[in-house]
């Protein structure tokens, strides 16, 4: 031991371990003190999350673009030829562009499911360093939204709300470890739980073993009680891996989400179910495969040989 | 001379407190990120007696249970800060080859920075507090690492200055 280590150091140590081992315990008992303290803190934060967003926004584009160099190959050669003053307008116009296309999905998603929505934008991304996945949105008890509502992105489901702020919500993302989801396989009544697994991917197991799943198989979802936390009928993923073990009771696999949580942007929070379960309604299109051209070469072979 | 160095330690972690909630966490950087505020903690209590890292470790510690993101409950980082906190200065402090070498507060701080994470994972599976599959947690655990490895050296001039102007001591 270098430092002398003092028996007041030690008695402070021990209070401030007493100190927090009692919060953990008033936590674990729900008292009502601690959550209002976070609400507080939220309450406060959620200006300068704001504001952090507006001025990130560009390097936060930057980010995406370098990360996703492979994906955006194309949208950046598409950029390199137009010019200067064009391009200037272009990157300043990206990210309004980007949400307005994000939230016009959005609103035909919800709109052909009849799903009275809300939207919001993701003013923060969450910390990895907890190992939650999650998103603040800048929409809150204000706006009618409530614990436990689906959250909807472009292209399906986006997670779920968490808790909820005056003007904020914390939304837990469909790829966190402890996010769960019933599902059925659209065009028929097979269903399943899907669970996140902190990636793009999640975890599917059956819960029938008389029924199977193929690769490409597009998921559901099953929808709630009370339609909450889930609305039926939003795209979920589509299978991508299908596990036959023979020891296992029912089959399993994983699942490719439709949304893609990296680029979340805009989101829908689904505050009104349909009246009608929209069934298979919400299906995706599955992707017209373009015709790739092909060459017949007819080569003539010469009477004599040539040297 | 407690309440000087309390009076002009608090903005300093707010800001960074502040900086972290509304700038750092707009990035979904790859392989999990790094924390700066964790970082900021680490080098504090580090450069400081066991005593004050005690205290830097609290405070941290509920600032980050505060924050909105925060999975488990309240006070279990607060937990893990103390004690890390408390450790790297108990173990560096008056060592001159751990807390007067930047690389010897470096390594310290990737280490506490680990631990910490480590610590998190082990008492979230005692409160019930849900981290992802193995190979993810791994994938966290190692990026975080490099990241706070790459970003601690940039920013530790910075804080060492701020921790020297406050305590007016020894810096790294």
């Amino acid at each position: 031991m270098r430092y002398g280590g003092e028996g007041r150091t030690r008695f402070l140590l021990i209070i401030l371990i007493v100190t927090s081992l009692f919060l953990i315990t008033l936590d674990l008992h729900g008292v009502t003190l601690l959550e209002n303290a976070r609400q507080g803190t939220q309450t406060v934060l959620s200006p300068f999350q704001r504001a952090g967003n507006v001025v990130l926004s560009p390097f936060k584009n930057f980010l995406s673009d370098v990360t996703h160099l492979g994906r955006t190959r194309n949208q950046i050669e598409k950029l390199r030829a137009d010019n200067a003053k064009l391009k200037a307008t272009l990157l300043n116009r990206k990210n309004a562009d980007a949400q307005l296309k994000q939230l016009k999905s959005i609103l035909d998603l919800a709109g052909t499911a009849g799903y009275k929505v809300v939207n919001a934008r993701v003013i923060s991304q969450g910390s990895s360093q907890l190992f939650s996945q999650s998103i603040i949105i800048d929409s809150g008890a204000n706006a009618g939204i409530k614990k436990n509502m689906t959250v909807l992105s472009q292209n399906g489901i986006a997670g779920v709300v968490k808790d909820v702020y005056p003007n904020t919500s914390l939304v837990m993302l469909a790829t966190d470890p402890s996010f769960k989801i019933g599902v059925r396989i659209a065009g028929t009544q097979q269903i399943g739980i899907l669970t996140g697994r902190g990636s793009s991917s999640g975890a599917l197991q059956l819960l029938d073993n008389q029924t199977t799943v193929k690769v490409g198989d597009v998921l559901l979802a099953r929808g709630s009680v009370a339609n909450r936390p889930f609305v039926p009928g939003v795209p979920v993923g589509y299978v991508t891996f299908v596990d036959n073990s023979a020891g296992e009771i029912a089959q399993s696999g994983s699942v490719r989400y439709y949304t893609s949580f990296s680029g979340l942007g805009v989101v829908a929070v689904v505050v009104g179910a349909p009246v009608t379960n929209p069934g298979d309604a919400l299906v995706p299109p599955k992707p017209i495969p373009t015709p790739i051209p092909t060459v017949t070469v007819y080569v003539t072979p010469s009477p004599s040989p040539t040297k | 001379m407690l309440t000087r160095q309390i009076s002009l330690s608090a903005p300093i972690f707010l800001f960074i407190y502040l900086f972290q909630e509304a700038a750092m966490n707009q990035f979904k950087l790859p392989g999990g990120g790094f924390s700066l505020f964790v970082i900021f903690a680490l080098v504090w209590a580090i450069l400081s007696t066991p005593e004050i890292a005690a205290l830097t470790g609290f405070a941290a510690g509920i600032m980050m249970d505060m924050a909105q993101n925060s999975d488990g409950p309240v006070g279990q980082w607060t937990l893990i800060m103390i004690l890390v906190c408390y450790g790297v200065s108990y173990l560096g402090y008056g060592d001159g080859n751990i807390s007067g070498n930047p690389i010897g507060v470096i390594f310290f701080v990737v280490s506490a920075n680990l631990a910490s994470e480590l610590l998190f994972i082990a008492s979230g599976a005692l409160l019930g507090v849900t981290v992802g599959s193995f190979g993810q947690v791994l994938i966290t655990l190692l990026g975080n690492s490099l990241w706070t490895l790459v970003v601690a050296p940039i920013v530790l001039p910075v804080f060492s200055f701020l921790h020297n102007f406050v305590f007016e001591t020894r810096s790294a």
